[in-house]
């Protein structure tokens, strides 16, 4: 994303956008862009595109002129996950596979290891599952093929999201006339560099510091240890809000809204509320379209308080890859949602007077529990992180720390989140502040330069 | 209709049901409702109004207030 083709794509195709009068001509223009910066990433990613694009199109046709529709969209839901299945999971499933192999050795053998994952794939795989769900319920009509391609392909959110709605785009694409606004140039570049000041700057530089202590935590204190676990909290978190505001700017700077992908997940004082904030587009699709109609199924409420968020949590750990350390991530959300939710109901059973007593020691727990929760998840979704957690909370050292960071973080529970929101509040942006955060960034990216980490999803 | 899912989200779903709450209080940006809550008052919904209601349209932006449940279940 931090490329020149990226930027050189993105320059060219602002300044034609603008010159052109009408809007179709401008959303031709766009995919026109997004295709020729697809192609220039790989070219295999950009076949895919076209083939899923033209596949799940002809099924919203499909699902919107025949009225039992219901298998039309099974059919399509189906063939989107299995082109999902086959470039990203296929290679995963086919190691299960060889390890059997011993018992099968009359089969033939594929070779699937080296099946590269076309780009974007991930986020336009739910994209279009959204797409045909949302036509199947009446929510949109299809659209035009023009309009769906630059949907699925637009080069502002292709590699990472936002997972936007076919339902919030498509009316922007099909107004008569974006009006170009100042504002809209202003706003939009200024979070560009914010997004690249979060990525170059503060993200790659905590990485660079904390890579070493993960890579080798038996080498380092368990305290230091603990200190590698919450610096990649906020590595992750600023890696993945800096692409996110990149591609918000960049939309923003062609006159088009696309929807915030984070809304300071790490304020959130219970769990259900850090999923309202955390990687937003995702967590309304797992809800929407996995959530709700699982919890349809029964009314039990051990189905819909134990299972129901696990499986659905286990499936958006498994939708960042194809390995048991995101499916071990997703799990321990979907207990951490499950047990929140249990605590919740048990809450309203005993009722307000007997749990006054308790409101106070709730509230003071409430954010630092949250956010050591959501850290020690991460644990599992770094590189598998089992020697790093063997050597914090196996030792008296790292225990007794953790103990000590949980206390320190009550107190400034008291007063850190009120202050963080007060500071933001107070900073009154000007134009000079924009060329400094770029120079800064100039800076860093020639001397340290990474992939933003959710673009490998 | 109003005071059907007034009453119902009043029972169901607050800590204390002497909690003030109208037809124009943000239920679900206001933290009184949460997923888990939603999809019992989708079935309650469907039971009650014979109407399903399908998740996308169960937002924040468009089913926050009791109002805009109204509003959203006719449109069904």
């Amino acid at each position: 994303m931090i490329s020149f083709e990226f930027f050189a794509i993105l320059g060219l195709s602002l300044v034609l956008y603008w010159l052109l009068p009408a809007q179709r001509a401008r959303n031709l223009l766009l995919s026109a862009a997004s295709l020729l910066f697809i192609w220039l990433l790989d070219h295999q990613s950009l076949v895919v595109v076209l083939a899923l694009t033209l596949f799940s199109y002809g099924m919203g046709q499909a699902i919107y002129r025949l009225k039992r529709n219901s298998w039309v969209h099974v059919l399509g839901v189906i063939g989107i996950l299995a082109s999902l299945i086959f470039f990203k999971y296929l290679g995963f499933l086919a190691g299960l596979f060889d390890s059997l192999y011993i018992f099968l050795e009359a089969l033939p053998r594929f070779s699937l290891h080296h099946l590269l994952l076309p780009l974007g794939l991930s986020y336009i795989a739910f994209k279009q599952i959204s797409y045909l769900s949302d036509i199947k319920w009446k929510l949109v009509k299809p659209g035009s093929f023009a309009d769906f391609l630059l949907y699925n392909s637009l080069f502002t959110i292709f590699l990472a999201g936002p997972i936007e709605r076919f339902e919030r785009l498509n009316p922007q694409f099909q107004s008569p006339r974006i009006p170009f606004k100042k504002a809209d140039l202003e706003l939009g570049s200024r979070r560009i560099v914010i997004g690249l000041f979060k990525k170059l700057v503060l993200a790659d530089w905590l990485g660079f510091f904390i890579s070493g202590i993960w890579n080798n935590p038996s080498q380092y204190h368990p305290g230091l240890a603990l200190l590698a676990v919450f610096g990649y909290a906020f590595q992750i978190y600023l890696d993945f809000a800096g692409y996110s505001d990149i591609a918000i700017g960049a939309s923003r700077l062609f006159g088009l809204r696309v929807m915030e992908n984070f809304d300071r997940p790490y304020l959130a004082t219970n769990i259900s509320q850090f999923w309202r904030r955390w990687h937003i587009s995702l967590s309304d699709f797992i809800r929407d379209y996995i959530f709700f109609p699982l919890s349809r199924l029964s009314s039990n409420k051990v189905w819909l308080l134990g299972f129901v968020p696990v499986i659905a949590m286990g499936l958006c750990g498994l939708w960042h890859g194809a390995d048991s350390r995101y499916l071990i991530w997703g799990i321990w959300h979907g207990l951490g949602l499950s047990v929140y939710q249990i605590f919740q109901q048990l809450k309203r059973r005993l009722g307000k007077r007997k749990m006054l007593k308790f409101n106070a020691f709730f509230a003071a727990i409430a954010w630092p529990l949250t956010f050591m929760f959501v850290s020690l998840g991460w644990l599992s979704f770094r590189a598998f992180g089992l020697p790093m957690a063997r050597h914090i909370f196996f030792s008296f050292e790292g225990l007794t720390l953790t103990l000590i960071s949980f206390l320190l973080l009550i107190f400034l529970g008291r007063w850190l989140p009120a202050f963080l929101l007060d500071i933001g509040a107070r900073i009154r942006w000007r134009p000079a502040f924009t060329l400094y955060l770029l120079l800064i960034c100039l800076i860093c990216y020639s001397a340290l330069n990474t992939e933003f980490i959710y673009a490998a999803f | 209709m109003e005071a059907q899912l007034l009453e119902f989200i009043r029972d169901e779903f607050l800590d204390d049901p002497e909690t003030e709450i109208d037809a124009d209080t943000k239920l679900i940006s206001g933290g009184f409702i949460d997923s888990f809550s939603l999809v019992s008052l989708q079935s309650y919904i469907e039971r009650e109004f014979g109407k399903r209601i399908p998740a996308p349209r169960i937002t924040a932006e468009s089913f926050d207030t009791i109002k805009q449940m109204v509003q959203i279940i006719q449109q069904f």
